[in-house]
């Protein structure tokens, strides 16, 4: 039981203890001779009344019928009667409460009852819960067989990736090598392209200096021989 | 469970022993002898006084009387609140018996409704546990119960038949499963220290979070000064048909097993004792 119920539980007992049960069976003892007070006073006043009624001949009150019912008997026969509607009350108060206990098995049946639809309900609740778990875990197993075969897959593309990588970064080094040697080629011819213009400028300077002084012949070509290391190649790309 | 049915009877057999002493200034042909009674908490004075009233009318002048009301130390006992909630909250720390004066002149009309029949403490009785049902299920079921239900309330109130009562009040006691609770909690707090008659709320026993609300959790939201800190001497007494229930308890299941036959719930907030 939860803690703070078998407190609440515990504090009632308590509280009777305290308030109740001290004062209960006193009170009852109380009320009941208080009853019996009341019911001898009413004894009383009717043996009163009686005497009142009927005086004996000398004018002297007199209980009537003394021999025949004595004060005693009468006390008893009224005791009896209180008695008899206390129990007479006491069977109408437990056939009320026969009547109310089969109220409540009833009631308790249809709440049996209830509870088993509820329990059903939940039960088959339950069922369709575990087969969707079961398929799920299926499901799992497979996305779980399947994660395992794309992560080896991942694992090889990687590898590759990284060889792909690593030939990437040589054939970056060896392009970069061939641009170097290629600068350096155009460089070169470059030079020597330059070298060769400012000859041939040299040379036109010399030939129009020397036709000045000689007359050209018109039909003599001269023919200058170039080195074959100063003329300057095909470009290249 | 067995065990909250036996919470649901020791509350309804719940008993206050009180001494009732006659007004000395009441007019007397002889001198009244004073009268014991056993007092039922759940019930009200006016249903369970008829002894009382009998006893010492048979001493008054008759002349002199009028309207029979009770007091507790000068202060007029209501007859519209449970005998319990009267003890708890007016004479919780006191000696017992607990002394009842009885007087039949000079009513308190400022200070008490009159109650010329039973048939008015009916009346109160059952717009009480139809305002709780409106705050529980919205009246549907108090509504949906035919007259003679209603009569088996009221008689097994009068007649304290703990059966005839529960036998219809456990209609009042469902709710669907699925909901965790009742819609609202009907209940009541009294303050001794405090002007107003009671403080009343909308409550619901479920937070949106889906978690069982706790008494602890009512009286933060309405009462934060009864809950003293870790280090502070406790100030207050939080009493329920006599007993300090803890402030973990769901107050679903205190509103199930703790309220009074009017379906409230009744909370007393007293000063705790100084000893």
């Amino acid at each position: 039981m939860e803690v703070w119920k078998s407190h609440v539980r515990a504090a009632l007992i308590h509280r009777d203890c305290l308030q109740k049960d001290p004062f209960s069976g006193l009170f009852t003892k109380v009320s009941s001779l208080e009853e019996m007070l009341s019911l001898h006073m009413g004894v009383w006043e009717d043996l009163k009344r009686d005497r009142i009624q009927s005086p004996n001949t000398n004018g002297v009150l007199q209980c009537s019928n003394e021999d025949t019912n004595p004060p005693k008997l009468y006390v008893q026969l009224k005791e009896e009667q209180q008695l008899r509607q206390k129990l007479t009350q006491k069977v109408l108060d437990l056939t009320s409460d026969l009547y109310l206990k089969e109220a409540d098995l009833q009631y308790c049946h249809s709440q049996v009852s209830r509870y088993r639809n509820e329990a059903v309900l939940l039960a088959r609740g339950a069922c369709c819960l575990k087969n969707d778990l079961c398929e799920y875990e299926y499901k799992l197993e497979c996305q779980s067989k399947e994660l395992a075969a794309l992560k080896l897959e991942q694992r090889t593309l990687r590898e590759e990736l990284a060889i792909a990588r690593q030939e990437k970064e040589e054939l970056l080094e060896r392009w970069l090598e061939e641009k170097k040697e290629e600068a350096e080629r155009i460089n070169k011819h470059n030079a020597a392209l330059e070298r060769w213009n400012s000859y041939a400028g040299r040379l036109n300077r010399r030939l129009n200096s020397g036709s000045r002084r000689h007359p050209r012949p018109a039909t003599n070509n001269r023919v200058i021989q170039r080195d074959s290391t100063d003329q300057p190649s095909p470009k290249h790309n | 469970m067995a065990d909250d049915k036996d919470v649901l009877r020791d509350v309804w057999y719940g008993r206050i022993p009180a001494c009732f002493t006659l007004y000395p200034d009441e007019v007397t042909d002889r001198e009244a002898e004073p009268f014991y009674l056993l007092l039922p908490r759940v019930s009200y004075l006016m249903l369970v006084t008829d002894k009382v009233k009998k006893h010492f009318l048979k001493v008054v002048k008759a002349e002199d009387v009028e309207e029979m009301w009770f007091e507790y130390e000068g202060t007029p006992l209501k007859w519209h609140c449970p005998i319990g909630v009267l003890f708890d909250l007016h004479a919780s720390n006191t000696a017992l018996p607990w002394s009842i004066t009885v007087h039949f002149k000079h009513f308190p009309d400022r200070d008490l409704l009159r109650c010329s029949s039973s048939a008015l403490i009916e009346a109160h009785f059952m717009s009480t546990i139809k305002e709780a049902d409106a705050f529980k299920h919205k009246g549907q079921v108090i509504n949906d119960m035919q007259k003679k239900d209603h009569k088996q309330l009221w008689m097994g109130l009068q007649n304290d038949k703990f059966d005839q009562f529960w036998a219809i009040n456990r209609k009042l006691m469902e709710y669907p499963t699925e909901d965790g609770g009742f819609r609202y909690i009907p209940f009541r707090i009294y303050q001794t220290l405090s002007d107003r008659p009671s403080i009343q709320k909308l409550f619901r026993p479920v937070s949106s979070e889906g978690h069982a609300l706790t008494l602890g959790d009512l009286l933060k939201e309405l009462v934060p000064d009864v809950i003293s800190q870790d280090d502070d001497p406790k100030k207050y007494q939080v009493v329920i048909h006599g007993i300090e229930p803890l402030f973990e308890t769901p107050i679903q299941w205190l509103s199930e097993h703790l309220s009074h036959p009017d379906n409230f719930l009744h909370i007393c907030i007293v000063p705790a004792p100084s000893d």
